[in-house]
């Protein structure tokens, strides 16, 4: 198994976060050599400009948390943080669409985005806490079908995180089409394990350190 | 009193759908509320089932964090009033404001402001999040960059207005700006509470309205 570190992006979305904590953010990520660390789009540039010369990439969230904005707007944002430096792009799904089942508007929104990544990763974050089973299935196979790279399960600002039903079902849709990001309320090294067991690529957390420590 | 006219109805649910929005924009008409407040991505929808209505369509921006970079806000802005938003409503940059970098406060909002021209900007605080200087810092920077609403709160915080955060602000801004209160306001009697102490408008939450079925007594 690839080194348990090498799965987390290191993850501080707070809206109150404040530049210091983005730094040492930064710093963590590079000491335990996460994957990523990934930030609000304000802090894009600020996160790149402290993760120089490591292999830390930095991944920004787009239309964070509601994913209710404009696609013109989601769009922009991506534009942005690639100009400022995102290796990666978490946007959130229009849940709205997805309710109204106007599934050409929810795949519209994702492609989009993912037109403007010349060759960056885009994970789609569906919120499994707000769908059913079957929406489950439905956002999973239209996040494939827009050409993201990762199906994402949670903002960690809704009800509730990534429930290992919900991460199964996804990869019985995605297979090898699409990597799978666990997020919100992966808090130990013994939850972060089954996961990646269940075959989740990316595990996005602010509790890396603990996870990889076991303290 | 009639308060209609003081009301943002409002509906910022991230699973909103199409015929909730419609429904939205029709209870508004009906009541005479002053606008309706919705995310961005709807704005075109409801600019069309609201055009021959005195009901205007208010668009948050930067929503619910004030997180996003200032170009992505200020090209949100934009997108909404094209697609016929007569208000906007941005978050502050709660990190920014933490972080005492008053300056890019101060630029983030700015550069909404002057990107929108005579548009209406509304400007949220977020108070649960700030204490009473920040409140008053937050403020003083918003009468800098000439807004013309302080808003009290997301509705997406741990809390929502309070009495006493809006008689800080009102103390603060005085008659240079007006103040939205909104966040847990549901019913008539809290309304009145806060149109009593210099509040303009409140947010309605057209969930919580419609919970207890107060379209009607409420206007």
């Amino acid at each position: 198994m690839t080194h348990l570190s090498s799965y987390i992006d290191h993850t501080l979305l707070k809206p109150t976060a404040t530049k210091a904590e983005i730094i040492q953010l930064c710093e963590e990520a590079k000491k335990f050599r996460f994957f990523s660390v990934c930030t609000n789009s304000y802090f894009t540039s600020l996160a790149k400009e402290h993760t120089q010369n490591s292999n830390v990439k930095v991944c920004t969230v787009v239309g964070f948390p509601l994913g209710a904005m404009s696609t013109e707007a989601k769009i922009y944002e991506t534009i942005q943080a690639l100009k400022d430096g995102a290796d990666e792009i978490d946007m959130v799904i229009n849940l709205g669409l997805l309710k109204a089942k106007d599934y050409t508007g929810v795949i519209r929104d994702i492609a989009s985005v993912k037109n403007r990544l010349p060759n960056q990763v885009l994970k789609v974050i569906i919120e499994t806490c707000y769908l059913t089973e079957d929406e489950i299935i439905t956002a999973s196979e239209l996040t494939i079908k827009a050409g993201a790279d990762f199906i994402k399960t949670s903002t960690g600002f809704g009800p509730h995180g990534a429930t290992i039903e919900h991460v199964r079902l996804m990869k019985s849709i995605a297979k090898d089409h699409a990597k799978i990001k666990a997020s919100g309320g992966i808090k130990d090294f013994k939850t972060a394990i089954e996961y990646i067991k269940l075959g989740v690529d990316r595990i996005g957390t602010s509790a890396g350190i603990t996870i990889v420590t076991g303290k | 009193m009639n308060i209609s006219k003081h009301i943002e109805y409002t509906l910022l649910t991230p699973t909103t759908t199409e015929r909730e929005i419609i429904d939205l924009c029709y209870e508004a008409i009906q009541n005479d509320f002053y606008s309706v407040c919705i995310n961005s991505s709807y704005v075109a929808l409801a600019s069309q089932l609201l055009e021959n209505s005195p009901t205007k369509v208010c668009s948050v921006v930067g929503f619910p964090f004030g997180a996003m970079s200032t170009d992505a806000k200020v090209f949100e802005a934009k997108k909404a009033i094209e697609d016929g938003a007569e208000e906007i409503e941005m978050v502050i940059n709660l990190g920014f404001l933490k972080s005492k970098n008053y300056v890019s406060v101060l630029k983030d909002i700015s550069d909404v402001k002057m990107a929108i021209g005579n548009t209406t900007l509304k400007v949220i605080l977020e108070i649960s999040e700030l204490n009473k200087n920040e409140i008053i810092k937050a403020c003083e920077i918003c009468l800098d960059a000439n807004v013309d609403f302080i808003k009290t709160s997301s509705g997406f915080s741990k809390g929502g207005a309070t009495l006493t955060a809006t008689k800080i602000i009102k103390k603060t801004i005085k008659d240079s700006a007006k103040i939205t209160a909104s966040g847990d306001i549901e019913d008539l009697e809290t309304s009145m509470k806060y149109l009593e102490v210099g509040v303009h408008r409140i947010g309605f939450n057209a969930l919580l309205n419609k919970k207890a079925k107060k379209a009607r007594p409420i206007s």
